[in-house]
């Protein structure tokens, strides 16, 4: 023991390459922070400076102030798009929330196979979402569809969810629940699996009822995981792309257009470089001060 | 009877996940003509004609060499100078606060949704010329990788005991060598779980790879496929093919790290 205390206040000095060790972190450090910095932080100032301009053939024309983001705000289809993804969002983590917590639930005890029923659970979310877009194409299609087939078996007509526009909103959330909740059921499995024994053992013992002791143990200790569960796919949800470009475009209408994709489309296709950037930087400004305010709500809940 | 319920719910929630997926499957060993018209369950006689239509008329060898090169550049990439940071950022004491003000700009950019991004991204690539290179997603997606792999490492070198690259030191290691020889041996299981959820993100990514490459001298898969849907909308056996063949590589790569996998994707997500 006494050994390891001399070891551990021997100053640093002493040990080979101290002149080095001065200048190793900040060397340690440079190249992520260059590459962030490239890659991240320059291109988000070049963004807000792209915001403020007037862009025709991909060149800017001059400079405008706050009009792009004047005109966004006045968009009706974007305001539409900000209001789709609200709707979206809620109602996806809401059901990932449900279901991947009954799932957690069911998984946590040991039964046998249950290590290949949670890997079987989890590839949803493994699955490229270009794919899982074009999977549920084939599921959803009014000819080929696996909903048609089932509902000519049954004696019932063709199934095109995604032509009308109250069902197209409806089968992009349930494409967002089924490839989603796998991240909820692991998020909270874990948060189950951590939980101290004691106040189960408990309750057992007090003979309270499995609804009780989830009502009155579980839950409160499960709070924090759920809400950092909750964050993330909120954050994450907010800004999906790839499933819409490939499922639906923002169709029918303007059913499933989400504010990432009416981004995109005004930059791409339509070529609105500025109105593009200014949208989407208030969109993440939005995005950033929630986070902001998750981090400290979860940080006043860890006390 | 409740242990029945029990099961019987998993049962459920496994049929849930899968159906979808043998649904493409079984479509892709259709004829077209069985797919649009017959309305069977399971294709009556397996063909393999549009997986070879796949490989004969199109370019899936190319947007699956891309996809690798991408991945496994950008991953490594990312691995290396991610953990030299969170090394430095665990085990060193910085001048100026400097060690909080690098924690939050990485913490920003974990949050920042890429998105925003988009636009001047693209503006700068076709600035520099560098548009349709593998190289300009290599450099973006290991910029995006790395807060990522920074986070998750920051807490398990935390997790190593500082004594014993101490004594490594005295004993006449200099600090690489004791990274190498102690810090990273130690930390192994932490960099599998990073990489194993870098290389799924980074696969998986599409809206970069979309904007910044046109043809399939860089378009990786999930951008070859979405092309591909595009252009044979109405054949659907090619299409489910596509998709069959798009998935593959990233479900094998899970299950040769299954065991590592649940951790690998909790740990990511939640960092």
């Amino acid at each position: 023991m006494a050994d390891v205390a001399a070891e551990r206040t021997r100053p640093i000095e002493r040990v080979r390459g101290a002149g080095l060790e001065k200048v190793l972190p900040y060397l340690f450090l440079a190249p992520a922070l260059l590459l962030v910095l490239a890659v991240i932080a320059y291109p988000m100032i070049r963004g807000f400076q792209i915001s403020t301009q007037f862009y025709r053939f991909g060149r800017p024309l001059r400079s405008v102030g706050l009009d792009n983001y004047r005109e966004a705000l006045d968009d009706k289809v974007f305001r539409a798009a900000v209001w789709t993804t609200i709707r979206y969002v809620f109602f996806a983590v809401l059901f990932e929330t449900l279901l991947g917590l009954v799932l957690a639930m069911l998984c946590v005890r040991e039964l046998p196979f249950i290590r290949a029923v949670r890997l079987v659970l989890i590839i949803p979310m493994i699955v490229t979402p270009v794919i899982v877009g074009l999977v549920f194409r084939l599921l959803y299609a009014s000819d080929v569809g696996l909903l048609t087939i089932i509902s000519h078996n049954l004696g019932g007509g063709d199934v095109g969810l995604l032509s009308k526009e109250g069902s197209a909103f409806w089968a992009i959330v349930l494409l967002d629940v089924w490839e989603w909740t796998p991240l909820m059921f692991l998020i909270l499995l874990a948060g189950l699996q951590s939980m101290p024994q004691e106040p189960f053992e408990a309750a057992k013992v007090d003979g309270a009822s499995g609804w009780r002791t989830f009502l009155d143990h579980t839950l409160p200790l499960l709070k924090p995981v759920l809400a950092v569960a909750i964050v993330l796919r909120t954050l994450d949800a907010f800004t999906t792309f790839d499933q819409i470009y490939v499922l639906t475009q923002g169709g029918p209408g303007t059913s499933t257009q989400l504010v990432a994709y009416y981004g995109y489309d005004s930059f791409f296709r339509f070529q609105r470089y500025g109105f593009a950037a200014a949208m989407l930087i208030m969109c993440a400004l939005v995005l950033l001060a929630f986070s902001a305010m998750a981090v400290r709500m979860l940080r006043r809940m860890d006390r | 009877m409740k242990r029945f319920l029990h099961i019987f719910a998993l049962v459920m929630a496994c049929l849930f996940a899968l159906v979808p997926i043998f649904w493409m499957i079984s479509t892709s060993f259709k004829t077209n003509r069985e797919a649009t018209q017959d309305g069977t369950i399971l294709p009556s006689s397996p063909t393999f004609a549009s997986y070879t239509s796949l490989f004969t008329r199109r370019e899936f060898g190319h947007y699956f060499a891309n996809a690798l090169i991408v991945t496994t550049g950008a991953v490594a990439i990312a691995l290396v100078i991610g953990s030299l940071s969170a090394y430095a950022l665990a085990r060193f004491r910085l001048k100026f606060g400097l060690q909080r003000h690098l924690a939050f700009v990485l913490l920003i950019a974990r949050m920042l949704p890429t998105v925003i991004l988009i636009v001047p991204v693209y503006v700068l690539a076709q600035k520099l010329g560098v548009l349709d290179t593998r190289l300009v997603l290599i450099v973006i997606y290991a910029a995006f990788d790395v807060s990522l792999v920074v986070w998750m490492m920051d807490s398990f070198f935390a997790e190593i005991p500082v004594d014993l690259e101490e004594a490594a030191m005295v004993d006449g290691d200099s600090r690489l060598t004791a990274f190498r020889r102690i810090v990273l041996p130690l930390a192994a299981p932490g960099l599998v779980a990073t990489a194993i959820f870098a290389v799924i993100v980074t696969y998986n990514e599409f809206l970069f790879a979309l904007l910044l490459t046109s043809t399939p001298d860089a378009q990786t898969m999930p951008v070859g496929v979405a092309t591909l849907m595009g252009r044979i909308n109405i054949d659907w056996g090619a299409m489910a093919a596509a998709g069959v063949l798009g998935a593959l590589p990233i479900i094998i790569f899970a299950m040769l790290v299954q065991r590592h996998l649940v951790r690998g994707l909790t740990l990511g997500a939640v960092k």
